[in-house]
């Protein structure tokens, strides 16, 4: 809808002013960042804030930094950002890959890494990303910080385990070791549309068998779910064995919508989780 | 808090200030408030692209960006892309001679998503170009004049560039 119901403005100069900004105005806030998933919601009417709180122009928070194992990635880089930043490629392209898969050029022009892990929506890139990498969150309330992992953090369609005075600062993904290949697979019904389902999978193929692996997949349930049967089962597979062992994905719950029925995403999971494999495998066995 | 907000940017070369709603989209800031009226509102997702304007250099759906998000900013619209002595650019002119217009209601996001494409003056091939449009839709599908016409800016505009 295009006349939206009127809504006060607060520019945010820092993480705790916007926190503090939060208490003050209680429910009816909404922090916006690049804005690109709570706009759509305001203009179609279907969230109406009392008061919507600025943190796009907030000091720092936007760099993309490594040290002591972990590569951090400040909230509010962008997703072009993160998408052409150097750091990240070298030591975490996933990241990279999931970022340029985000909605169209504008959307990944003003969208936030924090704006997309705190929306939660099911079928997000980053927030599969992280989940497959193993990340952790640092949050903040403006007095004190914490740090939760992706995976406790996502909670269920548009649900997170932020309190209602926090945000996210950064998100920590710790650093893989040598050897490790990378993918990143989706499909959507146009190109920049929802995903129906996606993959990401990481793996580390030694002496011809794959030794590690890290599966996750997104549109398929509530939230992004990282397959730990589907990584046990892989271990000691050579790449010819990847399609034998993988059976049908357990552990999702897919919907059905207008775009797609729910055993058509279970059946497009299985297909990109294969091709992830296969592809992050040859990317492992190139890096060997 | 504010529920009224004075907002400054310059459009088209032209700076105007208005003070008006702090929840106003730069979308409707341009069109009801500043009198701007060539990006459409389309979906309200930020999927059409109808509302592509460029903010300082950069292309964004004006119907997700509040005005005040944004001020200080300079803004280009379809209209900015004018000459100086006010005869069509060479987007513009392109558009006119291949028929990339139908109805009309996607071009000045068309427009804009061609030229935040083209700034950077390389010159890009028939796929490059479909690729650079994946946010604009065009409900009248005519989309091979649409990349005909961005084909012949580039001509127009950089005939030596990438030969």
């Amino acid at each position: 809808m295009m006349f939206t119901r009127p809504f006060g403005f607060e520019l945010a100069g820092h993480w705790a002013e916007a926190c503090d900004l939060l208490r003050r105005h209680g429910e009816g806030a909404k922090v916006i960042a690049g804005g690109q998933s709570l706009m759509p919601l305001v203009n179609l009417g279907l969230v109406q804030p009392d008061v919507v709180i600025d943190i796009s122009r907030a000091a720092g928070g936007r760099h993309v930094s490594l040290a002591e194992g972990f590569l951090t990635v400040g909230a509010l880089i962008t997703h072009a950002n993160l998408a052409a930043d150097s750091l990240a490629a070298g030591t975490q392209p996933l990241l990279g890959a999931a970022a340029g898969k985000i909605g169209n050029a504008r959307v990944r022009g003003r969208g936030t890494l924090g704006g997309s892990l705190a929306h939660g929506d099911p079928a997000a890139e980053l927030p599969l990303a992280m989940v497959a990498l193993g990340a952790a969150y640092e949050i903040t309330d403006g007095h004190r910080s914490r740090e939760v992992k992706a995976e406790e953090f996502h909670l269920g369609y548009l649900t997170t385990a932020l309190a209602p005075d926090e945000l996210v600062v950064a998100a920590r993904v710790p650093r893989l070791g040598p050897g490790w290949g990378w993918s990143f697979q989706e499909v959507s019904r146009r190109d920049g549309d929802f995903a129906l389902a996606a993959a990401a999978a990481l793996v580390r193929i030694a002496g011809g068998v794959i030794v590690e692996s890290r599966v996750a997949v997104g549109g398929v349930s509530d939230r992004p779910v990282r397959l730990a049967d589907v990584e046990i089962s892989l271990t000691g597979a050579t790449v010819s064995q990847i399609g034998g062992r993988l059976g049908p994905i357990q552990g999702i719950r897919p919907v059905s919508d207008t775009s797609a029925s729910a055993g058509y995403r279970a059946r497009l999971c299985r297909v990109l989780v294969a091709r992830a494999l296969a592809e992050a495998s040859s990317r492992s066995e190139e890096a060997a | 808090m504010s529920a009224e907000a004075r907002i400054t940017l310059t459009v088209n070369g032209r700076e105007i200030s208005r003070t008006a709603g702090a929840h106003l989209t730069l979308l409707r800031w341009l069109r009801d408030v500043a009198g701007v009226t060539d990006p459409k509102y389309g979906c309200g997702e930020g999927i059409c692209g109808s509302c592509t304007v460029l903010v300082d250099g950069q292309p964004v759906s004006a119907c997700l960006v509040l005005a005040a998000q944004v001020d200080g900013a300079t803004v280009t619209t379809a209209a900015g892309l004018l000459e100086a002595d006010g005869s069509l650019g060479p987007l513009q002119q392109a558009f006119h001679e291949k028929h990339a217009a139908q109805c009309g209601f996607c071009t000045p996001g068309m427009l804009m998503a061609a030229a935040a494409a083209l700034a950077d003056g390389r010159r890009r091939s028939r796929q490059e170009i479909r690729e650079e449009l994946h946010g604009n839709l065009c409900r009248c599908t005519g989309y091979a004049p649409i990349v005909d016409a961005i084909e012949m800016a580039q001509e127009l505009r950089w005939p030596q560039a990438g030969r």
